[in-house]
């Protein structure tokens, strides 16, 4: 019986990508003033960045009801009896605490077990994507744990933001406060530390964000997976990308795009790249 | 006091005493001996205000021995030590105090110890001497005094005379050493100060105390034939960083508060006069309080007398920034003048800002305060101007807390440091980091001749505009945006990607606005960011990255 992997849309996983490695994936909630839409489902990253451009109100996102979880685990429950559930941070959204209450909610016997993976956006996706993959090749549910476990302080994300704002708002902003109100047009760089956002620096242009992104990736000496990901900016998105085969030949560069719930709290313009790795 | 053999502790006060008023006589004097024809630190005021600190200390002294006054006279230097030349004297302050240690009285054989003592510990003190400067002067005079002493006489007041001879004659000296100095036809600023120091310490030794009262100083000529004329005198500093806020109401009849604000603005600062001809509220600060109430008290009666010291205002206002401020592993204090740049470094993480640049160094103690205000044990330091570096750098002797100062001599030298921050990395990480960031940036300031002068190939005349990058005069002009364009073309602008212009207090916004556009157009490709610095003397300072 193969283990079974779920996850959250925070982490930003093409969906070609979760059907090739069996990977389900929970919507989180976007909600646009008085309308509901399920994370990627009912709304594409397209369609939410055209809304956000076009409507004077902030978006909001929700995570799903403990019954969806429940209802997620039982599904699978019957073509299984192993599921693994990585979620994003708990710093950052209530996805942890759901997904633990929600086994106590299913109806059929199944053994789950819900990991946080202190993270979020291709950060997460890469730490779900390596145990989907274990998982896939036949790996047992608690040698996919461990390997979910090693993966989680070796998955780093830094993204390059357009604007704070959305951050603010949504009050996921964190230690990036510091970085708030600045009078220059600066672009800074943020990334998740210890389950919460945080800045790790400023750049004084655009094209210094992107090097910045680059020297990050550059750092590591071992690269198991990468990923580049992109909001509204496709072709910064190729060079950074290009760039980095170049860099790191014969290794995949995933690609992707911020899902609508992350991007109703990083905005438009961001590009971020996530690496799972060793540095120095 | 003719004739000593010896001088005691409470004599040496005096002499110092004397010194300084001699040397306030021609500070403004000293300060326009400038080489660069912008009001350059300000070199005599700064002097000047090193010792008033050190007199003011000077009567902490534990006794009347010349030893614990010089000790008294060289804590006071350091603490209040200005710009540059001010540390400086500090230094030779220092070698003073090593040479009296532990004597009661101060023969003509003491003075000889001291000035070489002084000599060497100023020359010790710097990582890059350079002649031409009071570094010669001093080494100049105590030679001359230590020869005198051996092969002419002992006497106190005799070495005393010889030391001061010799020092005129070095300080005429100091353009064929220093080229810079010819070129602008002027002899060195610090060394005309230590010589008038030394005088005015030589009239009070000889008991000339008419001399002292009725002279005032003379300026050393160069010795050299001056390729321009000697500089006129330019005004008095325009701004005075400390002094006191003095309020109070006149009422009388037929005040004419039009004319009063007209004469008061003559002498001091931030001067507020409203009202009618029957009574009048004034506000203004200044470092001589008791001149403003001489100068109202005949026009009516005068009410609500209010003098604060805003020395102390301004320690009170950084006790309570500092139960507002946020805790920070590492506290950044940064020398910042103008409203806009002070929001700039403020918004990127700076957590004092000390007011203060071109002609306004704060002191080491000023920088100090700052220090111990910040609710941090480490603490970098960004003075932002090369005339404030030094100054610094004299911080970390002086606190329990771990300083580093990165030397940023530019406002956006300055601002790439800050960017460079990182708030989870260690002290030495950051300084090493900012370092790197701070050495990357071009700087370019632009701002106004107060005098006529030639500096290498550049024939200047009184305001015109006139452009540094990085510190050298590289263009000059009648317009400051022609300027701007002309500093810019000899940076390497394909390498560039960002130009940040930072206007100044004088330069109107839709003037900074054309700048701007003028270089979008010029430079297609460049980001060209315009922000209100709000900055005294620079029309524009802009970095470019």
């Amino acid at each position: 019986m193969t283990v079974k992997i779920i996850t959250d849309s925070l982490g930003d996983i093409p969906a070609e990508l979760a059907e090739e490695l069996g990977i389900t994936i929970i919507p989180i909630n976007v909600i646009f003033g008085s309308i509901n839409y399920r994370d990627g489902v009912d709304l594409t990253t397209e369609q939410f960045y055209d809304k956000l451009a076009s409507s004077k109100l902030y978006p909001a996102t929700i995570v799903p009801s403990l019954g969806r979880y429940a209802d997620a685990y039982d599904k699978l429950a019957e073509e299984t009896g192993d599921i693994a559930v990585i979620t994003n941070s708990h710093r950052l959204s209530a996805s942890y605490q759901t997904a633990v209450m929600a086994k106590e909610r299913m109806k059929k016997k199944c053994r789950v077990e819900v990991i946080d993976s202190l993270s979020a956006v291709m950060a997460q996706g890469l730490i779900v994507t390596a145990a989907a993959q274990a998982a896939k090749g036949g790996t047992k549910l608690d040698k996919v744990l461990e390997i979910t476990r090693q993966s989680i302080p070796r998955s780093h994300s830094r993204m390059a933001f357009g604007t704070l704002e959305y951050l603010r708002r949504g009050g996921r902003i964190g230690k990036a406060k510091t970085f708030l109100g600045t009078v220059l047009k600066v672009s800074p760089i943020l990334g998740i530390r210890d389950g919460e956002v945080y800045p790790f620096a400023r750049e004084h242009s655009r094209a210094k964000a992107l090097d910045y992104l680059y020297e990050f990736a550059d750092g590591f000496t071992t690269v198991e997976r990468i990923g580049v990901e992109h909001a509204t900016t496709p072709d910064e998105a190729d060079e950074l990308a290009q760039r980095l085969e170049n860099r790191f030949p014969g290794q995949t560069i995933y690609r992707s795009r911020v899902s609508p719930a992350v991007g109703a709290h990083v905005g438009p313009q961001v590009l971020g790249v996530a690496v799972l790795g060793d540095r120095d | 006091m003719a004739e000593a053999n010896s001088i005691s502790g409470k004599e040496l006060r005096e002499m110092f005493i004397a010194a300084t008023g001699w040397l306030e006589k021609s500070a403004a004097d000293v300060d326009a001996l400038n080489v660069f024809p912008v009001p350059d630190g300000d070199t005599g005021t700064n002097m000047l205000l090193t010792m008033r600190s050190s007199i003011e200390e000077s009567y902490q002294a534990a006794n009347n021995s010349v030893s614990e006054v010089a000790q008294a006279i060289s804590r006071g230097a350091l603490i209040g030590a200005r710009g540059n030349s001010g540390v400086i004297l500090s230094q030779i302050w220092n070698g003073l105090a090593q040479g009296l240690d532990e004597k009661e009285t101060m023969n003509g054989a003491d003075l000889v110890e001291c000035l070489l003592l002084a000599s060497r510990t100023a020359y010790n003190g710097l990582s890059n001497p350079v002649e031409g400067t009071i570094l010669t002067v001093i080494r100049d005079a105590a030679e001359a005094a230590k020869a005198h002493a051996v092969d002419v006489s002992n006497d106190v007041v005799s070495v005393m005379e010889a030391t001061v001879e010799a020092a005129r004659e070095s300080v005429a000296n100091t353009p064929t050493l220093l080229p810079v100095l010819k070129d602008a036809g002027v002899v060195d600023a610090g060394g005309q100060g230590l010589y008038t120091i030394l005088e005015g310490a030589l009239h009070y030794l000889k008991g000339e105390t008419d001399q002292l009262k009725l002279r005032r100083p003379w300026m050393v000529a160069s010795s050299v034939p001056l390729t321009t004329r000697a500089p006129q005198m330019v005004g008095a500093a325009d701004e005075v960083p400390y002094g006191y806020c003095t309020n109070f109401v006149i009422k009388g009849a037929e005040l004419d508060p039009e004319k009063l604000r007209k004469r008061l603005e003559k002498k001091g600062q931030s001067v507020i006069v409203i009202g009618d001809n029957s009574a009048v509220r004034v506000h203004i600060h200044t470092l001589d309080p008791g001149d403003i109430m001489h100068y109202v008290n005949p026009l009516g009666t005068l009410h609500q007398i209010n003098i604060r010291n805003m020395d102390e205002q301004y320690r009170d206002f950084l006790e309570m920034q500092k139960e507002r401020m946020p805790e920070v592993d590492t506290a950044i204090v940064a020398v910042v003048a103008g409203e806009g740049l002070s929001q700039v470094f403020t918004s990127l993480g700076t957590t004092i800002i000390v007011p203060g640049g071109q002609t306004m160094n704060p002191s080491t103690k000023d920088l100090l305060q700052a220090v111990e205000a910040v609710p941090s044990e480490k603490v970098i330091i960004l003075p932002n101007n090369k005339n404030i570096v030094l100054t610094a750098e004299q911080v970390p002797a002086l606190t329990k807390k771990k300083i580093q100062v990165v030397p940023t001599r530019t406002v956006p030298q300055g601002v790439a440091a800050l960017l460079a921050f990182d708030y989870e990395a260690d002290l030495e990480t950051n300084t090493v980091n900012m370092y790197q960031a701070q050495a990357e940036v071009r700087s370019i300031e632009i701002t106004r001749a107060v005098r006529a002068t030639r500096l290498g190939r550049l024939d200047i005349k009184k305001n015109q505009a006139i452009g540094f990058l990085d510190g050298d005069l590289v263009a000059v002009g009648d317009k400051t945006d022609e300027v701007l364009n002309e500093v810019l073309e000899r940076v390497e602008s394909d390498k560039a990607e960002v130009v940040t212009i930072y206007y100044g207090a004088d330069t109107k916004p839709a003037e900074a606005e054309q700048a701007a556009a003028t270089i979008r157009e010029s430079y297609p490709q460049l980001q060209v960011e315009i922000v209100q610095g709000g900055q005294p003397h620079y029309n524009y300072i802009a970095s470019v990255e």
